[in-house]
């Protein structure tokens, strides 16, 4: 009866030592496999695959059950490994093609929304044109207006300019006649002085020379009557252009004292200046010189000679500056 | 005397359709059709160049290799289920080499968003 007991007894421990064997490592793999699986993605979008590892496991689990140490138990184990590892690779495909999907969708979303940037700016752009355009033919109009008005002060200055130059015109040709009438009188002037003196051009200027005995009496320097008539005709000539220089110059014949002489023929020549500027020439455009009988024009030795030796010369400077000596 | 004649015989006729058995188990020419395929699936794929995918497909090839070595030793079932370990690595290889195209696509898919929008600004 003891012996029954202890036998039951180590059957008994027998028994319960088979329960508890250890799992091979390929079911220990395959059971934590299997954990991560169907704790991640693989439970939303690998659900078959999982299924299926959840099956290998069972199966795997079944023999080891049956047969702890087989090679049937590590076999299929090991298979249940893989299909957990299966449906975590077949998650993370479907991840995978979830975020190709969703970038293609953001790149046509961003192409979509650059076009219709770009048409945006293309309707701006097409407005800020037809706005410019607008602007263009404003400014055409105000360049138009301002063109006329060029036009019109260019017309302005032509008229002005021609009425200057008609003004100049005029006034050159009033000039002109002026300047004739002037050498006219001059002309006529010295014409008249041909007539009342001999006029001839020296290089000192033009020189008229008045008979000695036309103006004064003998040993007078006191004018006669008829020669104060032809001085006035000689101071009206003169004075046509009073802007010249006079010399009065009194000469002499050889007759008589040679100092004598020369104050007689410097009388003379203040006589005739005086004259001059009583007949309205500048006084300080006359100056009166005499020099006796040393500038003879004709032979001494004979009367007629000695009347041309006679004289008084006005002599008309070229100059216009009056020079006071 | 009829009795043992009738046990003989049944034990007989067992012994021989334990034999045919037997014999026909032993003839059963091992069918690495799966295995063979999904590891030339998965070298089609590239795994050889996706490392942990390379990994499953040397262990789908040495498990292949085992299961033949354990045919011609005569351990049919056990090479049968040698079998399984080779077809189930050979499927992750490709599921594995699947994942890492996909990656690739992926980022580039990405980076074609990111240069879309960093070229529009």
């Amino acid at each position: 009866m003891k012996v029954k007991s202890i036998l039951v007894i180590v059957a008994c421990a027998g028994l319960l030592a088979s329960c508890a064997t250890t799992a091979p490592i390929e079911l220990v793999n395959a059971r934590e496999a299997y954990r991560q699986a169907s704790t991640g993605p693989a439970v939303q979008v690998a659900p078959a695959q999982l299924h299926e590892a959840q099956q290998a496991l069972a199966i795997a689990e079944q023999s080891f059950q049956k047969n702890p140490k087989s090679y049937q138990t590590q076999d299929l184990a090991y298979v249940a490994h893989r299909k957990a590892q299966l449906a975590q690779a077949s998650a993370s495909i479907a991840q995978k093609q979830a975020s190709q999907a969703q970038a293609r969708r953001d790149y046509q979303d961003a192409q979509s929304k650059i076009i219709a940037e770009t048409k945006t700016d293309l309707d701006q752009t097409r407005t800020a044109l037809a706005a410019s355009e607008r602007s263009g033919e404003v400014s055409a109009e105000r360049l138009s207006s301002a063109q006329d008005a060029r036009i019109a002060a260019d017309r302005q200055t032509a008229q002005a300019q021609e009425a200057l130059a008609a003004s100049t015109a005029q006034q050159l040709a009033s000039e002109q006649e002026a300047r004739k009438a002037a050498e006219k009188r001059a002309a006529d002037a010295q014409a008249a002085l041909a007539k009342l003196a001999t006029v001839r051009e020296e290089a000192r200027g033009m020189v008229i020379t008045l008979s000695g005995s036309v103006l004064f009496a003998t040993n007078q320097s006191t004018l006669l009557p008829d020669a104060q008539l032809r001085l006035n005709k000689v101071a009206d000539a003169l004075l046509v252009n009073n802007q010249r220089n006079l010399i009065i110059e009194g000469h002499a014949d050889s007759s008589g004292d040679a100092g004598y002489n020369l104050d007689l023929s410097l009388r003379r020549a203040n006589t005739v200046r005086s004259y001059l500027v009583g007949r309205g020439y500048q006084a300080s455009r006359i100056r009166a010189y005499g020099f006796g009988e040393r500038n003879p024009v004709a032979d001494n030795a004979s009367a007629e000679g000695r009347a041309n030796n006679r004289r008084v010369e006005i002599v008309v400077e070229h100059e216009t500056i009056a020079t006071n000596k | 005397m009829k009795h043992r004649s009738k046990v003989g015989i049944t034990i007989f006729i067992m012994a021989i359709v334990a034999a045919a058995i037997a014999a026909g188990c032993a003839s059963t020419p091992l069918r690495t059709e799966a295995s063979t395929s999904g590891i030339r699936a998965a070298e089609e794929l590239g795994a050889a160049d996706v490392p942990q995918a390379s990994l499953h497909l040397n262990l789908a090839r040495e498990s292949l290799e085992k299961a033949r070595v354990l045919a011609a030793q005569d351990k049919k079932e056990q090479a049968a289920s040698m079998l399984l370990r080779a077809e189930a690595d050979a499927e992750l290889a490709i599921a594995l080499s699947h994942e890492d195209s996909e990656r690739s696509e992926a980022l580039a898919a990405v980076a074609r968003v990111r240069k879309l929008q960093q070229d529009s600004r």
